[in-house]
């Protein structure tokens, strides 16, 4: 699952794959349960011939009764595996492609996903591949079965009785042959229909995040209109869709009911004629309706399978995010090799694919442990852009960026321990120890402690009546900004990195903070690369190098002269 | 139950759709009843006939059955059509209007509502559970309806041919009805458990997913696919677990239908030889009693989609009816007058923390002024704008617009005066335009491009893809921290309000487009109250007032300017 995968592995027959084997054992089942039903059913037309036009007394059938029972037992013991199998299969698949679908985010990164919102992915990750257990679990299997079952009882029926066999043959494949038909127009009106739902999905999600801007803005009764008119949408859209796909089942529901009124019919007229016997007769009206009931089964799973399809498109969506960071995000753990002294840039462009202007070119620097590097410029100018380039976030060209140790010898940039504290630094569902131990999770609450008193936000975090088990609420909505992100500085702090790079550290800081914040880096940059981009000039005036970055380039240096 | 009752209120169109739809379901089970039970009859009769010889031959009436059976088919065919079609019809409607009621409910209660809940479980109750709870007629009502109904019909009609085979028939369908009803409990924990799991992943991965960047540069990346890896193969056994359960139970419904058919041939025949039924009737009464099955094996399906629905619906009810105190959002009653802004010895803060925010903090700002208000990181800042629109309850005091208590009205009614830039202010993900349209619907193109030339922004308009068409991306991430956040102003100045607040308007600009930005903001607006949140001491000189917030209140700042 590592490199490039080609599309057709996020389609349907690729994904079957992954369960050959438990789907082969659900119809492999299912065919042995097939066949005990229809033995099951001939045992009672028998029994119910014997009893009435034979005229036996009940108790010379006593085993008769018996062996129905038992094969009934039988047919049901087995249908119940096939069940659990194909069961199986779909949930083994759906969860195997939502783990590499996570992976393949990582991959993309923070820029390489944003191309699509946070709610879309979240419901392609979750609806999308819950939509497809049902196909692996049901329609595969019910489709196989839609082949063996009628197969067996055309069999059966062709030793009983030619004319059943011509009715029953002939209608059988009509069934399907229209269902396609009907299905193929389904199909596009259903892709409009997934695209609604997601797209209401996505925008609940947007709504919801908003609401405060919604009701700050007086628009709170036009969202609920929006949300109205939006359901409204999506109802006639699926409606349009099931108007077509009912209509699958009801081509099937006319074929049924006409050949079992066929039967009952023709050999109405052939039993008083006395050209057939009521045994067979009585066995073919038994089977007709089980001609036909896989078909059932089959079109009403028909739409997990449209479902299905969709959601592989949606899947294969995800899978095309460009994967920006994966050369330095890898799929496994970095090893650390030793402290790293020097972070160097040559010639270093990245941009994005689409839609963002902020590009950086050529931009040749270095960054030196110890020293504080500040990147200065107009907003808009690619400060976070060369940030993000530095954190492997954007594809860089080869050689463009490398590390070195102490003796000059170069590590490999995957190896390098970064840190991000970004401009709206994001926090997790939970404890405030709970967020710093995200960059390590078995920290210590004395690092904890020590950290947090680097950050200069220890004294804020015992104030709190639950210290550092304090809940931080949604994304840190309990805290100021301020707050937010030394929290941010101290998590990042944490994982003892050796580049650390800071976007906007001073925003919405006053003056004591933001020199606090300033003795903070500063002193965080004995240990380790510290690059930071600000407009601020008390941050600006303790750097050690100042990058002026405008329009993508970095146009001049100032170094501190040392003091 | 407020939404079980929501549920039932519907429009009457609806609530005679969804009568029809439980007809049209109890006559296609019936059509299907008689198509069998009336070949079997006439099967035997005929067969009887046959072997009686001649005359009886001909005396035997085919015409009438025949067109019966006949009859019975087209029926089934129609009444499942429409079936099908009228019931999910009815539950969509069901769907969207739970759907927008949840909305309605959440929004007068934003954003404080949004505090105790996490933003993915809210997407995951609003789309998975208003999905089930609609899946409460068409998979549960319906199949329940139809097994009482029709199986009270097939015993009845069993009962005029022999009372035996009909009790065997009753006891038999009763016992299905004892069969799903037995797994009811079962299926009610694992639904519980099954949706718990769902939330906690689609909360994770909400998470991880917004803090991917993060995530990656800590190195937690792995880590949280652990834990999101862990939550999947809980949700897996427990589906597992429900899908045993369910086959487990259909199974058991079928093994009953076996011997219900042989059971009922059994006393049919002894009837039949004690001539209480005639030949033909055997066969009959057999199918009858096969086919009447079909309407109990959904039921187990049923039972667990009752679970879930239930569980649907009481977590709708937590999110959305807790709490019910939530005032209407409607804006019909704008504050007439608004001279004067008055903060009276007010106390706050958020619920759960320990000290006040503000303690008995006084504030007084007169329409025409320009005030800004400093003070350290935390102190309170952005919390002014929640306390002010009542987001949040003050713990004592009053806010007075013009002499009026604000908190007394909605939010809306006050945003209809005062409009807001603040720190999380939140794009949509679509156009400019959009955008711009959203924050002030009756916008002209000139209004926009004004807006916008008054933020600064009119560079980024002149190189932007499709000028005001070009889309901002989720969040209007597809713009630079500070284009965001100028759009965000530009949003607020198109409102025309007499007041005006901004939280930090310049952070993140550099000097030159600050001064600007100021400038030609107070140029466009010179009428307007300004209120404005800031630590950067540039922006002062552009103020009438400045104030700080210092030990929790208001005081004026030592370096007032003139």
């Amino acid at each position: 699952m590592q490199s490039s995968q080609s599309q057709t592995q996020w389609q349907l027959s690729g994904l079957t794959r992954r369960a050959r084997g438990l789907l082969g054992a659900s119809v492999a089942l299912g065919s042995g349960a097939a066949i005990l039903f229809v033995w099951q059913l001939s045992l009672l037309a028998h029994l119910v011939d014997d009893l009435t036009f034979q005229g036996q007394p009940l108790t010379s059938v006593e085993s008769d009764f018996l062996k129905v029972i038992a094969f009934s037992a039988g047919f049901l013991v087995l249908q119940w595996l096939a069940d659990m199998a194909g069961t199986e299969a779909g949930l083994r698949i759906s969860a195997s492609v939502q783990q590499d679908g996570l992976k393949h985010l990582f991959r993309a990164g923070p820029v390489g996903s944003a191309t699509q919102p946070t709610g879309q992915l979240v419901t392609t990750l979750t609806e999308a591949t819950t939509a497809l257990e049902p196909y692996f679990a049901q329609y595969i299997p019910r489709a196989a079965m839609m082949v063996v079952l009628p197969l067996f009882i055309l069999a059966r029926v062709f030793a009983l009785d030619g004319w059943s066999f011509v009715v029953l043959a002939c209608t059988g494949p009509l069934v399907p042959l229209f269902m396609a038909l009907v299905g193929y127009s389904a199909q596009s009106v259903m892709d409009r229909q997934w695209v609604q739902l997601v797209l209401m999905g996505s925008s609940f999600m947007d709504y919801l995040k908003g609401l405060r801007t919604v009701r700050l803005f007086a628009q709170t009764q036009n969202s609920i209109k929006a949300m109205t008119a939006q359901t409204e949408a999506h109802r006639l859209a699926t409606l349009s869709v099931m108007r077509i796909a009912f209509l699958t089942s009801a081509v099937l529901e006319f074929f049924a009911s006409l050949s079992i009124a066929l039967v009952a019919v023709i050999f109405g007229a052939r039993l008083l004629s006395g050209t057939a016997d009521f045994r067979s007769a009585f066995l073919v009206l038994l089977l007709a309706p089980e001609y036909f009931m896989p078909l059932r089964a089959f079109s009403a799973s028909y739409h997990a399978r449209q479902n299905a399809n969709a959601a592989a498109k949606r899947l294969a969506d995800l899978f095309t995010l460009p994967a920006y960071a994966a050369a330095r995000y890898g799929t496994e753990q970095p090893k650390h090799a030793g402290s790293v002294e020097a972070l160097s840039c040559h010639m270093l462009s990245a941009g994005y694919a689409t839609g963002k202007t902020e590009q950086i070119n050529c931009v040749t620097a270095t960054f030196y442990k110890g020293q504080l590097s500040v990147l200065v410029g107009e907003s808009g100018a690619g400060k976070t852009t060369l940030l993000r380039a530095v954190l492997g976030f954007l594809p860089l060209s080869s050689d463009t960026c490398a590390a070195f140790d102490q003796n000059g010898q170069s590590i490999a940039l995957q190896n390098c321990r970064m840190a991000w504290v970004p401009q709206r630094p994001l926090l997790v569902f939970g404890t405030i120890a709970e967020n710093l131990r995200l960059a390590a999770p078995h920290a210590s609450l004395a690092d904890l402690h020590h950290v947090a008193e680097q950050a200069d936000i220890l004294p804020f975090i015992q104030s709190l009546p639950h210290g550092f088990e304090t809940q931080v609420g949604e994304r840190g909505s309990s805290l100021s900004g301020g707050q937010l992100k030394r929290l941010a500085l101290a998590r990042a702090l944490l994982g003892k990195p050796d580049i650390l790079c800071v976007d906007e550290p001073t925003a919405h800081l006053n003056s004591e903070s933001t020199a606090s914040i300033t003795q903070t880096l500063s002193r965080c940059a004995r240990d380790c690369i510290v690059i930071a981009a600000t407009h601020q000039d008390t941050l600006i005036s303790h750097a050690d190098q100042v990058l002026y970055v405008s329009q993508g380039h970095v146009t001049s240096f100032r170094e501190r002269a040392v003091a | 139950m407020t939404l079980f009752r929501a549920f039932f209120t519907l429009s009457r169109a609806a609530q005679r759709q969804l009568a029809f739809g439980a007809i049209l379901a109890c006559l296609a089970a019936l059509a299907n009843f008689g198509l069998l039970f009336l070949s079997g009859w006439l099967l035997a009769g005929a067969a009887c006939a046959g072997l009686a010889g001649l005359a009886a031959q001909q005396a035997f009436n085919m015409v009438l059955p025949a067109t019966g059976v006949r009859f019975f088919a087209m029926m089934r065919i129609l009444a499942r059509y429409g079936e099908r079609l009228v019931t999910h019809d009815g539950a969509l409607r069901i769907i969207g209007q739970l759907r927008v009621a949840c909305y309605g409910r959440i929004a007068p209660q934003a954003p404080a509502i949004l505090h105790a809940q996490r933003g993915g479980d809210l997407l995951a109750r609003f789309v998975t559970d208003t999905d089930t709870a609609g899946q409460y007629y068409t998979d549960v009502l319906i199949p329940f309806i139809r097994a009482c109904v029709c199986g009270i019909f097939f015993i009845a009609i069993t009962a005029i041919f022999s009372f035996h085979c009909a009790i065997t028939l009753a006891v038999a369908l009763l016992l299905c009805i004892v069969i799903a009803g037995a797994i009811k409990a079962r299926c009610a924990t694992l639904s519980d458990r099954l949706s718990a799991t769902q939330s906690r992943i689609q909360s994770e991965l909400a998470d991880t997913i917004t803090a991917i960047g993060e995530s990656l540069s800590l190195g937690a990346s792995f880590h949280q696919q652990s834990v999101i890896m862990q939550c999947q193969a809980e949700l897996s056994a427990t589906k597992r677990h429900l899908a045993a359960l369910e086959n487990g139970a259909s199974s058991l419904i079928a093994f009953c239908a076996t011997l219900t058919a042989l059971c009922i041939l059994f006393f049919a025949v002894k009837d039949f030889q004690a001539h209480l039924l005639t030949l033909p009737e055997v066969p009959m009464l057999v199918l009858g009693g096969l086919a009447a099955f079909d309407v109990m094996s959904p039921l187990p399906t049923a039972q667990k989609t009752l679970a879930q629905v239930h569980r649907a619906f009481d977590r709708l009810e937590d999110a959305c009816f807790s709490n019910t105190t939530a005032k209407s959002t409607s804006n019909d009653k704008a504050f007439s007058d608004y001279s004067s802004l008055q903060f009276e010895n007010i106390c706050f803060r958020y619920s759960g923390q320990e000290q006040d925010i503000f303690h008995h903090a006084t504030l007084c700002v007169k329409q025409g002024e320009r005030v800004a208000i400093t003070g350290p990181s935390g102190c309170g800042k952005s919390s002014l704008i929640s306390m002010l629109f009542g987001f949040y309850p003050l713990q004592s005091g009053r806010i007075l617009l013009g002499g009026s208590d604000v908190h007394t009205r909605t939010p809306e009614d006050l945003a209809q005066v005062i409009s807001v830039a603040g720190q999380d202010f939140h794009l949509f993900n679509g156009t400019v335009r959009d955008n711009l349209l959203f924050a002030n619907p009756a916008s002209t193109e000139e209004d926009m491009v004004a807006a916008l030339h008054t933020v600064q922004l009119t560079d980024f308009l002149a190189t932007a893809p499709n000028g005001l068409d070009s889309f901002v991306g989720d969040e209007g991430l597809q713009l630079s921290g500070g284009q965001a956040k100028r759009l965000s102003i530009a949003q607020a100045l198109l409102r025309k309000t007499p007041w005006i607040i901004l939280d930090e308007p310049t952070e993140g600009l550099d000097a030159t487009t600050e001064q600007h930005l100021l400038e030609q903001l107070i140029a466009a607006r010179p009428d307007a109250t300004l209120l404005c949140m800031t630590h950067r001491a540039a922006v002062l000189p552009f103020m009438t007032r400045v104030l700080r917030i210092q030990d929790d209140a208001f005081c004026p700042s030592e370096e007032k300017k003139p």
